[in-house]
C-alpha cells in the first residue's frame, strides 16, 4: 500500500476519531458513539505504528500522534477515590504505615525531643542561654503571653482576634510547616534534620522560659490539649522527610532516581497523615486551649489526648492490613 | 560511502526534546517534553494568578469586615491563603486539565513518564517538593525568596528536564499540543528516482523530511542542504536539489 493510498483509506477514520475525542473533552454528556472510543484507539494505535514503521510523511505521524497522546489522556484518566479511602486511611492504614517505619519514627523523635529536653534542663540553669537561642522577638512575645503580669492568652487573643481567627493561623503556619519539614528531605535528609533540631530547640527554649521566666501553669495548660497530635505530627512529617532522605541517600539495589520516587510514594501517607494531624491539633489549640477553665481539666484533657494517641499508634489497624 | 548526516539512537535522544514513550497498546507515541524557559513562565503566570486570588479574597473580605466587624475573617483568609498556596496547583495539576492555570495558557501539561494522566498523589508529590526546588532562598533564610537554583540543576542533570519533584513523583512537563510547524506536504514533484545505495532508516526519514520542509527555505538554503549529500544524489546545485526530491518521492511511492 502506498502512503497516499494509507491516507485516503484512512483519512475518514481519523477524522471521525478527532470528533468524539473533541466531544469528549469538552465538558456535558458524552457525545454518542463513545462507547467506540477504545476499539478506534486501538485502531488509531496501529495506524501510527504503521506510519512510523514505513517512515511516512512526518506531518501525518505528528497528526496521528497527537491524535493517539489526546485519546490516550481521555482513556487513562484516573478515577477520584471515595470516601471510604479515606474511611480505611484512618482507621487502619495510616498507623499501620506509621509502625511499620518505626525506626524512622525512633529517629525523627530523637531528632526532636533531644534538642527539647536539653533547652528544658539549660533554661533550668542559665536563662541567658535560652534568651540567646530565641532572640529578643521570641523572648518578648513569650512574656507578653505567659509573663506573670500580663492577662497572660487573653493578651495573644486581643492581638489576632477570635478563636476562629487564630484556627486559620494555625492551619496556615503549623501544616505548611510540615509540608516544609517533608520537602527538605529531598536534600539527603538534611532539611529535615534542620527543621526538627530547630523546632526543637525553639520549643524546648519557649516552653523552658515559659516556665522559669513566667508564669509557667499559663503555658503549660495552654499547650496541654493540643501538644499530642501537633508534636506527634510534626514527628511524622520528619518520618517523610527522612524516608526520602533515605530513599536519596540509600538506593540499595535501585537507580537512585528510582529509589526516590519509591520513597517519595511511601512518604505520601505520612505527609497525609501529619497534615491531618496538624490540623486537629490546629481545631483544639484554636478552640479549646485558650478557654478558661481549671488547670485539671486542661491537664486531663492532654492527657487523655496522649493516651489516646498512644492507643491509636500501637493498637489501630493491628492484624488487618 | 556515502556521508549521509547518520546519528546513533543515543546521540539523537540526546539532542531532541521528543521523548519516546511505548504505551501498553504497544505503539510508540512521542512527547514533546518543556524546558526551564517555558516553565518558568508558566510559574510566574501561576504566581500572579494566585496573588490575584488573593488580592480579590481580600477585597472581598474587607468589604464583609465592614458588614460584620470581628476577626473571624482573618482567619478565613488565613485558610484561604493555605488553600491558594499549597493545594492550588494540586488541586489544577490531579484535575481534569492536568495543569496549573499557568501551564494551560503556556501549553503545558504534566503528565507521568510513561505519558499518561497524573494520580492525586503525585500531584501532591511534585507540588509540596516544589519548597525544596526554590532553594536556595535569597534574603531571610527559609522564608525568604526563592531562586529556584535547585529546580534548574536538577533540570539541566536529568534528560527528561525532571526538576527534585518531578524526580520523585515519577513526572514530566510536555508541551500539551504539538507545535503544527509549517510543514506542508511538501512540493509536486514530477521526477521519481531509486537511490543508487540502500539507505538506512534514519536516511529515509532525513529525506522524507527533507521533501515535506522543503518550502520553508529559501533557493540558497535548499542547495545548502543537498550538498551536503551530493554523493547521494550524484549532482551539486539546484540538479540535486531535484534528484532528492526524486528520490524522496521513490521512497514514499514504492510498496
Amino acid at each position: 500500500m502506498k502512503e497516499a493510498d494509507f491516507e485516503a483509506r484512512r483519512e475518514k477514520a481519523w477524522q471521525e476519531f478527532e470528533q468524539l475525542v473533541s466531544g469528549l473533552e469538552k465538558r456535558g454528556p458524552a457525545p454518542q458513539g463513545a462507547q467506540e472510543l477504545p476499539r478506534k484507539f486501538r485502531e488509531l494505535c496501529a495506524d501510527l505504528a504503521l506510519a512510523s514503521h514505513r517512515m511516512y510523511r512526518s506531518a501525518t505521524i505528528e497528526r496521528l500522534n497527537t491524535l493517539v497522546i489526546r485519546g490516550y489522556k481521555l482513556l487513562y484518566r484516573q478515577r477520584r477515590e471515595g470516601w471510604d479511602r479515606v474511611v480505611r486511611f484512618v482507621g487502619q492504614d495510616f498507623p499501620a504505615i506509621v509502625r511499620s517505619e518505626a525506626r524512622l519514627f525512633w529517629l525523627s523523635s530523637l531528632l526532636f525531643w533531644v534538642p527539647f529536653f536539653a533547652m528544658l534542663m539549660i533554661a533550668s540553669r542559665d536563662l541567658d542561654w535560652v534568651r540567646a537561642i530565641l532572640g529578643p522577638d521570641q523572648v518578648i512575645a513569650m512574656e507578653s503571653m505567659y509573663g506573670r503580669e500580663s492577662d497572660s492568652i487573653s493578651a495573644m487573643r486581643s492581638e489576632y482576634g477570635s478563636n476562629f481567627a487564630m484556627f486559620g493561623y494555625y492551619i496556615w503556619n503549623n501544616i505548611g510547616i510540615d509540608f516544609r519539614i517533608f520537602a527538605g528531605g529531598i536534600v539527603a535528609g538534611l532539611g529535615t534534620v534542620f527543621y526538627l533540631v530547630y523546632n526543637g530547640l525553639l520549643i524546648g527554649g519557649s516552653a523552658g522560659y515559659a516556665s522559669y521566666a513566667c508564669d509557667g501553669s499559663a503555658f503549660w495548660t495552654f499547650v496541654a490539649g493540643h501538644s499530642a497530635p501537633e508534636l506527634i505530627g510534626m514527628v511524622v512529617a520528619g518520618m517523610a522527610g527522612m524516608k526520602l532522605g533515605v530513599g536519596v541517600l540509600r538506593p540499595g539495589r535501585m537507580s537512585r532516581s528510582r529509589s526516590l520516587a519509591a520513597a517519595a510514594k511511601g512518604a505520601l501517607p505520612l505527609i497525609y497523615g501529619a497534615g491531618a494531624l496538624t490540623a486537629l491539633a490546629a481545631v483544639i489549640e484554636g478552640f479549646w486551649s485558650a478557654q478558661e477553665f481549671p488547670a485539671m481539666v486542661k491537664y486531663g484533657f492532654g492527657a487523655v489526648m496522649w493516651a489516646m494517641h498512644g492507643v491509636y499508634f500501637l493498637r489501630v489497624g493491628r492484624g488487618r492490613a | 560511502m556515502v556521508q549521509v548526516v547518520r546519528m546513533t539512537g543515543e546521540a539523537e535522544r540526546r539532542l531532541d526534546t521528543l521523548q519516546a514513550m511505548e504505551l501498553a497498546e504497544g505503539v510508540e507515541i512521542r512527547l514533546r517534553i518543556a524546558g526551564p524557559f517555558p516553565r518558568g513562565g508558566a510559574l510566574l503566570l501561576d504566581l500572579l494568578i494566585q496573588a490575584g486570588l488573593m488580592l480579590g479574597f481580600g477585597f472581598l473580605v474587607g468589604l464583609l469586615n465592614l458588614a460584620i466587624p470581628g476577626m473571624a475573617i482573618d482567619g478565613v483568609s488565613m485558610i484561604f491563603w493555605f488553600g491558594v498556596s499549597w493545594w492550588y496547583p494540586v488541586f489544577f495539576e490531579a484535575g481534569k486539565w492536568g495543569a496549573t492555570p499557568g501551564k494551560k495558557i503556556c501549553g503545558l501539561r504534566v503528565v507521568q513518564k510513561s505519558g499518561s494522566p497524573i494520580t492525586w498523589g503525585q500531584s501532591v508529590l511534585r507540588n509540596f517538593l516544589r519548597y525544596a526546588d526554590g532553594m536556595p532562598y535569597l534574603f531571610g533564610g527559609i522564608a525568604g525568596v526563592p531562586t529556584f537554583g535547585f529546580a534548574l540543576v536538577s533540570m539541566m542533570a536529568t534528560r527528561r528536564f525532571q526538576r527534585l519533584g518531578d524526580l520523585a513523583a515519577g513526572t514530566v512537563v510536555i508541551y500539551d499540543r504539538q507545535p503544527s510547524g509549517p510543514m506542508g506536504g511538501g512540493l509536486p514533484v514530477a521526477e521519481v528516482r531509486a537511490p543508487a545505495v540502500a539507505l538506512r532508516p534514519e536516511e529515509v526519514r532525513a529525506l522524507t523530511a527533507f521533501k515535506d520542509r522543503l518550502a520553508t527555505w529559501s533557493p540558497g538554503r535548499q542547495v545548502e542542504i543537498a550538498d551536503h549529500v551530493s554523493e547521494l544524489s550524484g549532482a551539486k546545485g539546484a540538479a540535486g536539489v531535484s534528484r532528492l526530491l526524486a528520490m524522496a518521492k521513490w521512497l514514499q511511492e514504492r510498496n
